[in-house]
């Protein structure tokens, strides 16, 4: 495989790029694999280049349905965090953030992840001491965290309302230094080209209709381009996951919803790490490109649109204004929505099931993203070893009858209003 | 902005109303001895389809009443939306 | 100076009003009916801006929403705006407008360094380097990268302006006012129908107004102004200008921003600046017409290149020429429109036909005017770096994939046409599954999924004639549907010029030996060779093309580049472009201001501010307020210097010694009526609800139905089938809805009512020792005792003619009663309270003393009740009934939850009585433990307990009751403490609770 560096970028300049190699191949589907893993997503794709990697698993397919990168992982705010309360949640997302902190080396991809922090901002002392026990949980779990007051908030963002005629007024907040964001499509791209050159086939425009079962096992899968044998697969669906259940004639604790996210025009910068606001819906960060990139709610009813409602996005950019006043004289440039799994619990699941060689990785949330790197070498190791890893106990499909919920919010099963 | 006819109001915009989720779920019998598997199927377990799925929404900003709905959850079509208690096809 | 380019004649602009503007801090003049774009380029400047990426000059390319490039910082009325569209902000007095994205300046710009290294800045070089050594991206690379990206600077200031929201229905909302939504319009609303009609630029009438057709035998101009007069004296119709409708949403809801004050000088008070409609369409008629696409060429993006109808645009009505030695270049006839325009100004155009030699009514009528037409003709780039100079042109070989000659060909501008592209925006955002049309080389509307139709341009039909029959046909029978009327108008009589069919012909080939940069996205920079490099790595589908190279992803979305892209991918793919595909069109149609998508919930409204009756009171006696929810309510009432612990203590101390009062009517309030409402309360509470006595309340805690604790509150049975129930501020609205829930869903049998009563009482709380004796004065004829009214009793009575309810309930833990009054009453219910309580040394008393009284009573509130706890974590277990059935009680034989060493509330006492602890602290072993350090479990709430004197706190650990007597350290590395605790119970004042019964 080519390695990207400088040298070979001005190599290639002077052969008018005409000879770089193609980042990954378009393979036609063999007829067997060792592993097939469903969906060509952030997760998908980690998961094999980690059972390449970690476990020498490397003749294995994804199938994807459209293209790889095109679901949540192309389409979400890019934040990447580790800020939890619960243990198996920080556990979890603190050891991928020390994937993260290599991952352009180790990729040989610039995926761009900066650590410019995160601020949590709060607007009452009830929520600041909310904050103070998941901070206080945080480092005592070894994870950066700091409770700043509101003057030090005012510090690092001079802009926000600290005005009299403000509504609800910034407390203080929490903040996580070492959290940050990378650019998204990169990650996908990264992971593909990695795991294409160990021997993955990356199939794209290929659907999955139906599942091979027979006594309790997976035999395979049938696509849209033929049937395919395997014992094991990987499902990394969030969003379609319902939707493949269906056919295993399996219900899940998920149900499946719509995120909005918009991004105003790009301007020169104005805000350096992402910022949420505690008071209402509404997180924002700014893009290399200077674009200000926001989010903030569901569209609050089942849906598979990846189109969503203006009310939604008004409500939160309204909690933008509230925080931001400056926004109210940028442009919003372009919306666009992400279909979420959101389990019941806020948590996700990575886990075996009751079918032997199926393995599930879902539940996602709106929080899939920053996961990525944890889930993907989790679930390698859950599909490889055929057991849980200690960093996936707690993401078992069984909590829920078991009372080991992971409720980082407090919300339970409405999961529209979280 | 979806326009939901309410069953009791008439056509409103969704503004009005709250989302109650999966509208089939049927919650047990007080009382009854239920199996570990029934009871999280009622409370955790839920049918997420895509396309025509019966849901609850509740007229919150109007006649406060739970109705159901049928919609379909990839172009938001209401075929129908009928009283509680009402069939829905 | 005078405006070198400016028509004496020709132009729909009021020479009678001069205005003088700044554009990089040169002053200029225009005239009222300018954009910024027309004013400048009537001063011959065109260099307005450089180029994302690698700091190309460049200048206007359109005169509307098309426009890639003119983006520009504009300062008006005190305020700093970037990224504003040149081709399209009016022109008004005093608007400075500045260059962005250039240092020091757009004629000198530093970043140009980068258009020289371009070769080493294709598509995607970022994501191959700046990765060594490790820290340099975060630390050196990223900050430049951030610094050189961005467009314009965003002001930091707080936005003033007033923006509006507008809700309306019609039956039919026509979009664009040219032809097609015109004649729509007409015959829709001569039909009866209620129409509004939408036009985003200021003037009516689209191609009407340039182009050179006649209506009903008069101009196209003047048959718009007589259809759009008769149409605004109609009462069924709204004619709105300056209004783009930019979204379509689900059920035919359309979104339209209105721009409603920055072209006017002196705003009047109150106008808004921009105003958002939501508009609900029976029908919607998409007559948004066509933008003109350009062909790709060598240095296409040169200042003083533009597309052809927008060089006729700024003639026909801007009165201003784009150039004086123009050069035409198009594959179709409309381009040929243009070159008559400048040849009625006498100016000589030549004109490059990629076509070869033919015949037409245009062509001939510019052969007619002596007007020099090369057919076969390409260019191959334009030459000069900030103006257009000359262009190096050639004659296309036959297949048209290279050139047979080469000249140069002196010209100022290049004005350009590759045939039209439909607006096909809104269709596709109504969830039309677009259909490419190989006729027109471009997509268009298919099936409606929604009450949608596309008429005119907007769905290829190109020709006048066939406009018109659309939009009356389709005027009136879409309005018949509706109104049931039946009055036709007949479609009138038009005259255009008949057009040839245009050339595929998109993108010249470039000359053997040059590697002129090509681009088809301007503002992005995404040039030829960068979309054919990321087919080459493998980035093949059109999002992957569009993501690795950022084509169409400027804030102009792409809407002069995205056929071209396609295009190209197609003949690289060696595909058709339906095979390509389409990226997603999304809301907006055009950039919106955030500020018009929020509208008038900023500041102090931004939610609303729910104060009780006896709000004023408080603010008169220095109350300090909290925000619970929407709610405003005193946290405590500051004397002199007191801190927020003085005060809380100072209040809390006066309950328990004396008698305290507390404004409690945010507290939710449910009337609940029926036979079954015992039977009811006993489904949804925890504990048994049928023996309640009427007058008197009792204590309940409602589950979810996963078993974690929902609500607690008192109810009380006022008479045989009514009860009063109160529950927590906080969930008070979720409350009402889980009571209907379970009586219209699950339970519709029960006969029982339920009503939201929380703004109909005002209530205040009297606790302490000496509550009694202020009740009995306030009540003279009432008997409160406590044989008469004993804990958790109550009583009606009137308070000095007010009707008042009596609850003996209590949160404090202290002999205490809840009074309410209907809402008016409650001012006076609280003055006469103070004024009885004077004698008894009562003083009021807010939310952090309540937290303290309760906290110290092992009370517990929301930081214990957090959405993760059951009844037993917090010491309710009591309140749980083995008997009957309820709300969630399945649930909690779950085995986490019956878990020996489960999580249980305690109190906390620091071992030194001196150290608060932290509310958030976390509970271990050994402080100094190596991290992870294990945790046992969290202090919820702290205060000062008033009847000890000295820090006490609750906190939630594992394996709860056990752990008391041992000594643990509460830690917040936050804050940096840790404290040695001894674990106790959680009720630290009055065990047996005796006080709420003396």
């Amino acid at each position: 495989m080519q390695k990207y560096s400088i040298f070979s970028l001005i190599k290639n300049a002077f052969s008018n790029h005409e000879k770089w190699d193609l980042a990954w191949k378009d393979p036609t589907p063999k007829k067997e694999y060792d592993v097939v893993i469903i969906g060509g997503g952030g997760h998908g794709l980690a998961t094999a280049y980690y059972l390449a990697k970690e476990h020498k698993i490397t003749n294995v397919a994804i199938i994807e349905k459209g293209w790889i990168g095109g679901g949540n992982i192309g389409r979400n705010t890019t934040i990447i965090r580790s800020n939890f309360m619960y243990d198996d949640n920080a556990k979890f997302n603190e050891f991928g953030m020390n994937l993260w902190r290599n991952m352009s080396q180790e990729l040989n991809f610039n995926v761009m992840f900066s650590p410019r922090g995160i601020i949590n901002l709060a607007h009452s002392d009830a929520q600041m001491n909310a904050y103070a026990r998941r901070g206080n949980s945080m480092r005592l779990n070894g994870i950066d965290a700091v409770l700043l007051n509101r003057e030090e908030v005012k510090k690092i963002i001079p802009m926000a309302d600290f005005s009299e005629d403000v509504r609800y007024p910034i407390f203080g907040g929490l903040a996580q230094p070492s959290a940050g964001t990378a650019r998204h499509d990169a990650v996908a791209w990264g992971y593909a080209r990695q795991a294409d050159s160990m021997g993955v086939d990356i199939i794209q425009n290929c659907e999955v209709t139906g599942f091979d079962v027979s006594a309790g096992k997976i035999q395979g899968i049938r696509t849209s381009r033929g049937d395919i044998k395997t014992k094991k697969i990987g499902l990394c669906v969030a969003g379609s996951t319902n939707v493949l259940a269906e056919k295993l004639n399996m219900t899940l604790p998920i149900e499946t919803h719509l995120l909005q996210a918009c991004v105003s025009e790009p301007v020169k910068p104005i805000l350096d790490g992402v910022v949420t606001f505690g008071a209402g819906h509404f997180y924002i960060s700014q893009s290399d490109k200077g674009e200000m990139v926001m989010g903030g709610d569901l569209d609050g009813y089942n849906s598979y649109a990846q189109k969503g409602n203006l009310p939604t996005i008004q409500h939160v950019l309204t909690g933008g204004i509230a925080l931001f006043p400056f926004l109210s004289r940028l442009k919003m440039l372009r919306t666009w929505g992400g279909i979420m799994d959101m389990s019941m619990d806020g948590s996700p699941i990575i886990d075996k099931t009751h079918i032997e060689g199926l393995y599930l990785n879902c539940g996602w949330c709106y929080g899939g993203f920053k996961s990525v790197p944890s889930s993907g070498w989790t679930f390698a190791h859950t599909i490889a070893q055929d057991k849980v890893h200690e960093l996936n106990e707690g993401f078992s499909l069984n909590r829920f009858s078991r009372g080991y919920l992971l409720d980082e919010k407090g919300l339970g099963t409405k999961t529209w209003i979280s | 902005m979806l326009y939901i006819k309410c069953p009791y109001c008439g056509y409103r915009s969704q503004k009005e109303f709250a989302y109650g989720g999966d509208g089939t779920i049927k919650r047990p019998e007080l009382n009854q001895n239920i199996s570990d598997e029934k009871w999280d199927e009622f409370v955790y377990f839920r049918k997420s389809p895509r396309g025509k799925h019966i849901e609850l929404w509740h007229h919150i900003a109007g006649c406060r009443q739970w109705f159901q709905v049928q919609r379909n959850t990839v172009t938001h079509e209401i075929f129908q939306t009928a009283k509680m208690g009402e069939d829905i096809k | 100076m005078s405006q070198s380019h400016r028509l004496n004649n020709e132009g729909l602009v009021n020479r009678d009003n001069k205005i003088s503007f700044k554009f990089n801090g040169k002053k200029y003049f225009g005239y009222e009916g300018d954009t910024l774009a027309s004013a400048l380029l009537a001063n011959g400047v065109h260099l307005v801006g450089r180029s994302f990426k690698y700091h190309r000059p460049r200048g206007f390319f359109g005169a509307g929403v098309d426009e890639p490039n003119a983006k520009l910082q504009i300062k008006l009325n005190g305020h700093s705006e970037p990224n504003v569209n040149a081709t399209e902000i009016e022109l008004v007095d005093g608007i400075e407008a500045s260059s962005q994205n250039c240092w020091p300046s757009v004629q000198f710009d530093i970043g140009a360094i980068n258009n020289f290294l371009n070769k080493f800045f294709p598509a995607g070089f970022y994501y191959k380097t700046f990765m060594w050594p490790k820290s340099f991206w975060y630390k050196i690379y990223e900050p430049f990268i951030r610094k050189a990206a961005g467009l314009g600077v965003a002001s930091a200031k707080k936005d003033k302006e007033r923006y509006e929201h507008k809700y309306e229905y019609c039956d039919l909302l026509v979009t664009g006012s040219g032809p097609a939504g015109l004649s729509t319009a007409y015959a829709a609303a001569k039909n009866g129908a209620k129409v509004i009609l939408a036009e985003d630029k200021p003037r009516f009438g689209g191609s009407l107004l340039t182009d050179n057709v006649t209506i009903d035998n008069l101009s196209g101009k003047a048959w718009s102004y007589k259809i759009i007069s008769e149409l605004k004296e109609m009462p069924n119709v709204i004619v709105k200008n300056r209004s783009q409708v930019f979204g379509y949403y689900d059920h035919n809801m359309m979104v339209m921003f209105e721009r409603t004050g920055d072209h006017l000088k002196d705003k009047p008070k109150y106008t808004p600046r921009q105003r958002l409609w939501y508009i609900r369409a029976k029908e919607v008629l998409l007559s948004t017409g066509s933008i003109e696409r350009p062909i790709v060429f060598g240095n296409n993006d040169t200042p003083g290149i533009f597309l052809s109808a927008a060089a006729k645009e700024y003639i026909k009505v801007y009165g201003v020429l784009v150039g004086k030695k123009p050069l035409i270049f198009t594959n179709n006839d409309s381009a040929y429109e243009t070159a008559l325009e400048f040849k009625n100004q006498g100016i000589q155009p030549v004109i490059l036909d990629t076509r070869e030699e033919q015949s037409s009514e245009l062509i001939d009528e510019a052969k007619n005017q002596n007007i020099e037409i090369k057919f076969s003709h390409a260019v191959m780039a334009a030459n000069g770096y900030k103006k257009v100079k000359s262009a190096l042109i050639g004659k296309l070989n036959k297949d048209k994939s290279g050139f047979e000659t080469s000249e140069t060909i002196e010209c100022d501008c290049i004005c350009v046409s590759g045939f039209w592209t439909p607006t096909v925006h809104l269709a596709s955002q109504s969830g039309n599954r677009l259909e490419f049309n190989d006729q027109i080389d471009a997509f268009v509307p298919n099936i409606s999924k929604q009450n949608e139709k596309s008429i005119g341009a907007s769905k290829g039909t190109f020709t006048l004639k066939e406009t018109l029959e659309e939009g009356f046909k389709i005027g009136f029978e879409v309005s018949k549907n509706i109104t049931k009327n039946d009055n036709f108008v007949s479609t009138p009589n038009s005259n255009e010029p008949k057009k040839n069919i245009h050339d595929k012909f998109w993108c010249s080939p470039l000359p053997e030996g040059k590697d002129y940069k090509r681009f088809v996205d301007f503002q992005n920079d995404v040039a030829v060779s960068d979309i054919e490099i990321a087919l080459r790595e493998g980035y093949r589908s059109i999002e992957h093309v569009k993501r690795y190279t950022t084509l169409g992803m400027a804030t102009d979305q792409g809407r002069t580049s995205n056929l071209n892209g396609l295009q190209l991918v197609a003949n690289v793919e060696k595909k058709i472009v339906p095979q390509v595909g389409h990226t997603t069109f999304r809301p907006p149609f055009t950039p919106i201001t955030i500020g018009t998508i929020v509208g008038r919930e900023v500041d102090m409204e931004y939610m609303p501010t729910r104060k009780t009756p006896m709000h004023t009171w408080h603010e008169k006696n220095n109350a300090v307020f909290v925000d619970a929810g929407a709610w405003k309510r005193p946290r405590y009432y500051k004397q002199g210097n007191e801190t927020l612990l003085e005060a809380a203590k100072r209040e809390a101390k006066n309950v328990r010694e004396h008698v305290g009062i507390c404004d409690v009517t945010t507290l939710g309030k449910i009337d609940i009526k029926g036979p079954d409402a015992a039977e009811f309360l006993n489904r949804v509470y925890t504990n048994a609800w049928l023996k309640l006595p009427v007058g008197k309340a009792r204590y309940g805690v409602m589950l979810r139905e996963d078993g974690i604790v929902m609500d607690d509150g008192t109810t009380t049975r006022i008479s045989e089938n009514h009860y009063h129930m109160t529950t927590t501020t906080a969930q008070a609205a979720n409350v009402l809805s889980h009571l209907e829930y379970y009586l219209q869903v699950v339970w519709p049998d029960l006969k029982v009512n339920v009503l939201s009563t929380t703004e109909q009482w005002a209530g205040a709380a009297l606790a302490g020792p000496k509550s009694r004796s202020v009740l009995a004065k306030l009540f003279p004829n009432l008997d409160v005792s406590n044989e008469s009214l004993p804990f958790m009793g109550y009583v009606e009575g009137d308070l000095f003619g007010v009707n008042a309810r009596i609850f003996r309930i209590s949160f404090s833990g202290e002999l205490a009663y809840e009074i309410n009054v209907e809402s008016d009453c409650g001012l006076f219910m609280w003055k006469k309270m103070m004024d009885i309580g004077k004698d008894f040394n009562i003083q009021p008393y807010g939310t952090e003393a309540l937290s303290t009284l309760r906290i110290e009573m092992g009370h517990v509130a929301g930081p214990e009740l957090d959405g993760r706890t059951i009844p037993s974590d917090v010491s309710l277990e009591g309140l749980v009934s083995k008997k009957k059935d309820f709300i969630g009680k399945r649930s909690l034989q779950k085995e986490a939850f019956n878990k020996s060493d489960r999580q249980k509330i305690v109190g906390l006492v620091p071992t030194d009585k001196k150290s608060s602890i932290p509310e958030g602290s976390h509970l271990v072993v050994n402080k100094n433990a190596k991290l992870p350090n294990p945790k046992l479990g969290h202090v919820s709430s702290s205060c000062w307990s008033v009847e000890n004197n000295n820090p006490f706190s609750l906190a939630i650990i594992k394996d709860g009751k056990n752990m008391i007597g041992k000594k643990l350290f509460a830690v917040s590395p936050l804050k940096n403490t840790a404290i040695e605790v001894e674990v106790i119970s959680s009720h630290y004042v009055d065990h047996e609770g005796k006080r709420v019964r003396s």
